[in-house]
């Protein structure tokens, strides 16, 4: 059993990965799906491979949440990355219209 | 043949490999046969259960097209485990009958 | 936050397991019935009780039935209301016709898609629907709810919770627990292959529910990650709207494209036009299947722009020997020439429509049907486990400390395992017991079942002091034992009621009523057992005695 676990802790790693994860898959489904079609792969082939792989890597970095030892880590890797993938994506998406 | 008498086939086989693999098992050996295992038939065992779960897929195969037949596979594997555990719980020695393994290698060396 | 990385994830399998829980045995549940719901609804009216039918004559049949379908359904409009910018007009304009059929259906299900003017959803559509014999066209009373297809399947994938798709939410970080469970539950099982066959009902409650959980977790264990993996899949774009929102411009660029490529305009004309014999077309498609070596039946039909000159008809094939959805065959509506065929998916699309086809099941594969409903019964298996092993680690240091949580789940899995079988039998009682031709009978059945399930609940809250004390809860052995009535009451009231007894069923070969009836008794065996085992243990002082010893050890 871990020494030092506060509610406040628990709750923000819960926080980190239901709502840190989607924010971070959101980003990868956004500049996954931008850059392969941007790249010629097809519309319909594009985004469902996007969609599919989010699941899984919605699992995986749920689950990094909760092994990871810094919390702040883990807020900085998915929030941030997830920002920062997302605003990718919207300027390849204008770059192409 | 018929596909159901393929499929049933493939159960059948499916239950033989399941039972060959946990016969592999000390524990489950020693739940049905009183004789321990050696070594060398640990490895026949495993491989022979390796090999009928295969022809499973085989057969499985024949009665139907790829995409089905891995599905229909992977449920009668889960099938045949489920049953060969429950046989195991409740009577080990019918395992013994099922895979052909002789009575006289299950009686105690010493009474 | 733990000290190591086997610690982490047994948190997260015990508690995000234990709370999702309770909506995984929902879904598991209602979904393996899901798996028989076309049977369910044939038991459940009467009416319906006839051969499966192919899809009929548009031209003769189709065409003025769909011409019924003057308003959508009104909850639908109502939600559509409060939606748009502006006020509705009276009368919304048909946008398409739709009509679905599988292998299993009696009935043809008709649906036509209203467009909402001044949404700010994109495409924004409402819809009405008729049920129609396909042999005549008979149109079938409206208020007749569908058990299976009506309320048992939508219950498994929203939970019937629709306001801002709620549901859809809940079942879906649900089915994402239960990836994270079964990953979570590999590593914290040390003994994955060594006790692959283990399971030791003689032993201690504690031993022998643990061996269960981890033989039906582990047994199955691909079914329930692709069965939950596929479910979240087929929702992706509700779960992951990226598309829709912040990548708009590129969906409007492909849809343009589209248009140009495939001839199918993405807008109607607005020039008024007239339809084509669809009885051709049907023809047609049909032939085209057979020249390719796969003959079959039309299983979707849609019309889109109905009533605009730049119309077109898409024909797809009842894909009752193949996993995956079919491709379709689109045709010019004012003429009936062949625009455009959907060519053969790309790699991925056919990883895709492989794994919506599996969870779906609507292929012909009775073997394969009934083996996916036995997983379905065996990932509730595992959950039910899950619960009566944390109740039976805790309950009797809870009891000690006088704590109160080992009592509430305890309460709560008799809810949601013996509680929803208790529900949805005493549903096919009522619908069975009601008055034929009772205004809103749906209404009537829903609201039977929910309240046969809040029942369930106040009983095993009734129940549960027992569990305050250590000890067994007599909620399970009573509901074991109203399932096994309940059961036996809904196949004799069938019989009673409709004629159609097993005896009767089975001589005729009417495999979808003899099957539900069939399993209803044999719920009923299995309750039957529970209860007689459960009173057993309840009856021996000594193995209470040792659960007490065990939970002191762990």
């Amino acid at each position: 059993m871990a020494a030092t676990r506060s509610r406040w802790q628990v709750f923000s790693r819960i926080c980190a990965s239901t709502l840190g994860s989607y924010a971070f898959c959101w980003g990868f489904v956004a500049l996954g799906g931008a850059s392969l079609i941007a790249a010629g792969l097809e519309f319909h082939e594009a985004s469902s491979l996007v969609s599919m792989l989010a699941f899984l890597l919605y699992l995986t970095t749920f689950c990094w949440a909760f092994i990871a030892s810094s919390l702040a880590l883990v807020w900085g890797v998915l929030a941030w990355g997830g920002a920062l993938m997302a605003l990718a994506a919207w300027w390849i998406a204008r770059l192409m219209a | 043949m018929p596909d159901s008498a393929l499929l049933a086939a493939a159960l059948v086989c499916a239950v033989i490999g399941m039972s060959w693999l946990a016969l592999a098992m000390d524990v489950h050996w020693d739940q049905v046969c009183d004789a321990p295992g050696s070594r060398r038939s640990i490895v026949v065992l495993r491989m022979l259960g390796a090999s009928s779960l295969l022809g499973s897929l085989v057969l499985c195969l024949v009665a139907d097209t790829a995409t089905m037949a891995v599905l229909v596979w992977m449920m009668l594997l889960a099938l045949a485990a489920v049953s060969v555990a429950f046989v195991l719980s409740t009577r080990p020695r019918i395992l013994a009958l099922l895979v052909g393994v002789s009575w006289r290698s299950c009686e105690p060396s010493s009474p | 936050m733990f000290a190591n990385f086997r610690l982490s994830l047994t948190w997260l399998h015990t508690w995000f397991g234990l709370t999702l829980g309770f909506v995984l045995m929902v879904a598991f549940f209602f979904g393996s019935l899901s798996v028989f719901d076309r049977e369910i609804d044939r038991w459940s009216l009467p009416d319906t009780r006839i051969e499966p039918q192919p899809m009929p004559s548009f031209d003769s049949i189709l065409a003025s039935r769909f011409a019924m379908i003057t308003e959508p359904d009104t909850d639908q409009r109502d939600e559509a209301a409060k939606r748009v910018t502006a006020p509705l007009p009276g009368k919304l304009t048909a946008r398409s016709w739709n009509a679905y059929t599988t292998h299993r259906d009696p009935v043809l299900l008709m649906y036509v898609g209203f467009e909402v003017p001044n949404s700010p959803l994109p495409e924004d559509t409402v819809y009405g629907d008729i049920t129609i014999d396909p042999r005549d066209g008979r149109v079938l009373p409206e208020d007749r709810l569908a058990l299976g297809s009506g309320f048992f399947y939508p219950m498994h994938y929203s939970l019937h919770i629709t306001w801002h798709d709620l549901g859809y939410w809940i079942v879906g970080f649900a089915a994402m627990m239960m990836l994270v469970a079964l990953v979570s539950g590999v590593v914290m099982h040390r003994k994955f292959f060594r006790e692959f066959f283990t399971f030791r009902p003689g032993k201690r409650l504690l031993r022998s529910t643990l061996d269960l959980h981890n033989l039906t977790g582990v047994v199955a264990l691909p079914f329930h990650f692709l069965w939950a993996l596929s479910g979240l899949i087929i929702f992706a774009a509700i779960y992951f709207p990226v598309f829709e929102t912040s990548l708009q411009p590129l969906v409007d660029q492909h849809e343009h494209e589209e248009a140009m490529h495939t001839g199918l305009d993405a807008k109607p004309s607005g020039v008024p036009g007239r339809l084509a014999s669809v009885d051709a077309m049907m023809k047609v498609a049909k032939d085209h299947w057979a020249s390719r070596g796969v003959p079959g039946e039309v299983g979707f039909l849609s019309v889109t722009h109905v009533g605009n000159s730049n119309a077109y008809v898409s024909i797809y094939r009842d894909s009752t020997d193949r996993v995956a959805t079919a491709e379709g065959l689109h045709f010019e509506g004012s003429t009936g020439r062949v625009i455009f065929e959907d060519p053969p998916a790309g790699p991925i699309e056919t990883v895709n429509a492989f794994l919506t086809g599996m969870h779906l099941q609507q292929f012909k594969h009775w073997t394969l049907r009934w083996l996916i409903f036995a997983g379905g019964l065996l990932s509730c298996a595992c959950i039910a486990t899950g619960f009566i092993f944390f109740v039976e680690k805790r309950k009797h240091v809870h009891a000690k400390q006088g704590r109160v949580g080992a009592t509430c789940v305890d309460a709560l899995a008799v809810t949601t395992v013996t509680g929803i079988v208790v529900a949805t039998m005493f549903m096919l009682v009522m619908n069975r017991v009601l008055p034929e031709e009772l205004a809103r009978r749906g209404v009537w059945e829903k609201g039977a079942f929910w309240v046969a399930w809040l029942a369930t609940l106040l009983h095993a809250a009734w129940r549960a002091p027992a569990v305050l004390q250590g000890r067994l809860s007599k909620a399970w052995a009573e509901q074991c034992r109203v399932i096994v009535l309940l059961g036996v009451a809904a196949v004799a009231l069938n019989a009673l009621t409709t004629g159609d007894h097993l005896g009767r069923t089975l001589g005729a070969g009417y495999w979808p009523v003899a099957g539900v009836d069939l399993l209803l008794l044999a719920a009923a065996g299995t309750a039957a057992i529970a209860a007689r085992r459960l009173r057993q243990r309840a009856g021996d002082p000594r193995t209470e005695l040792a659960s007490i010893e065990e939970a002191e050890r762990a």
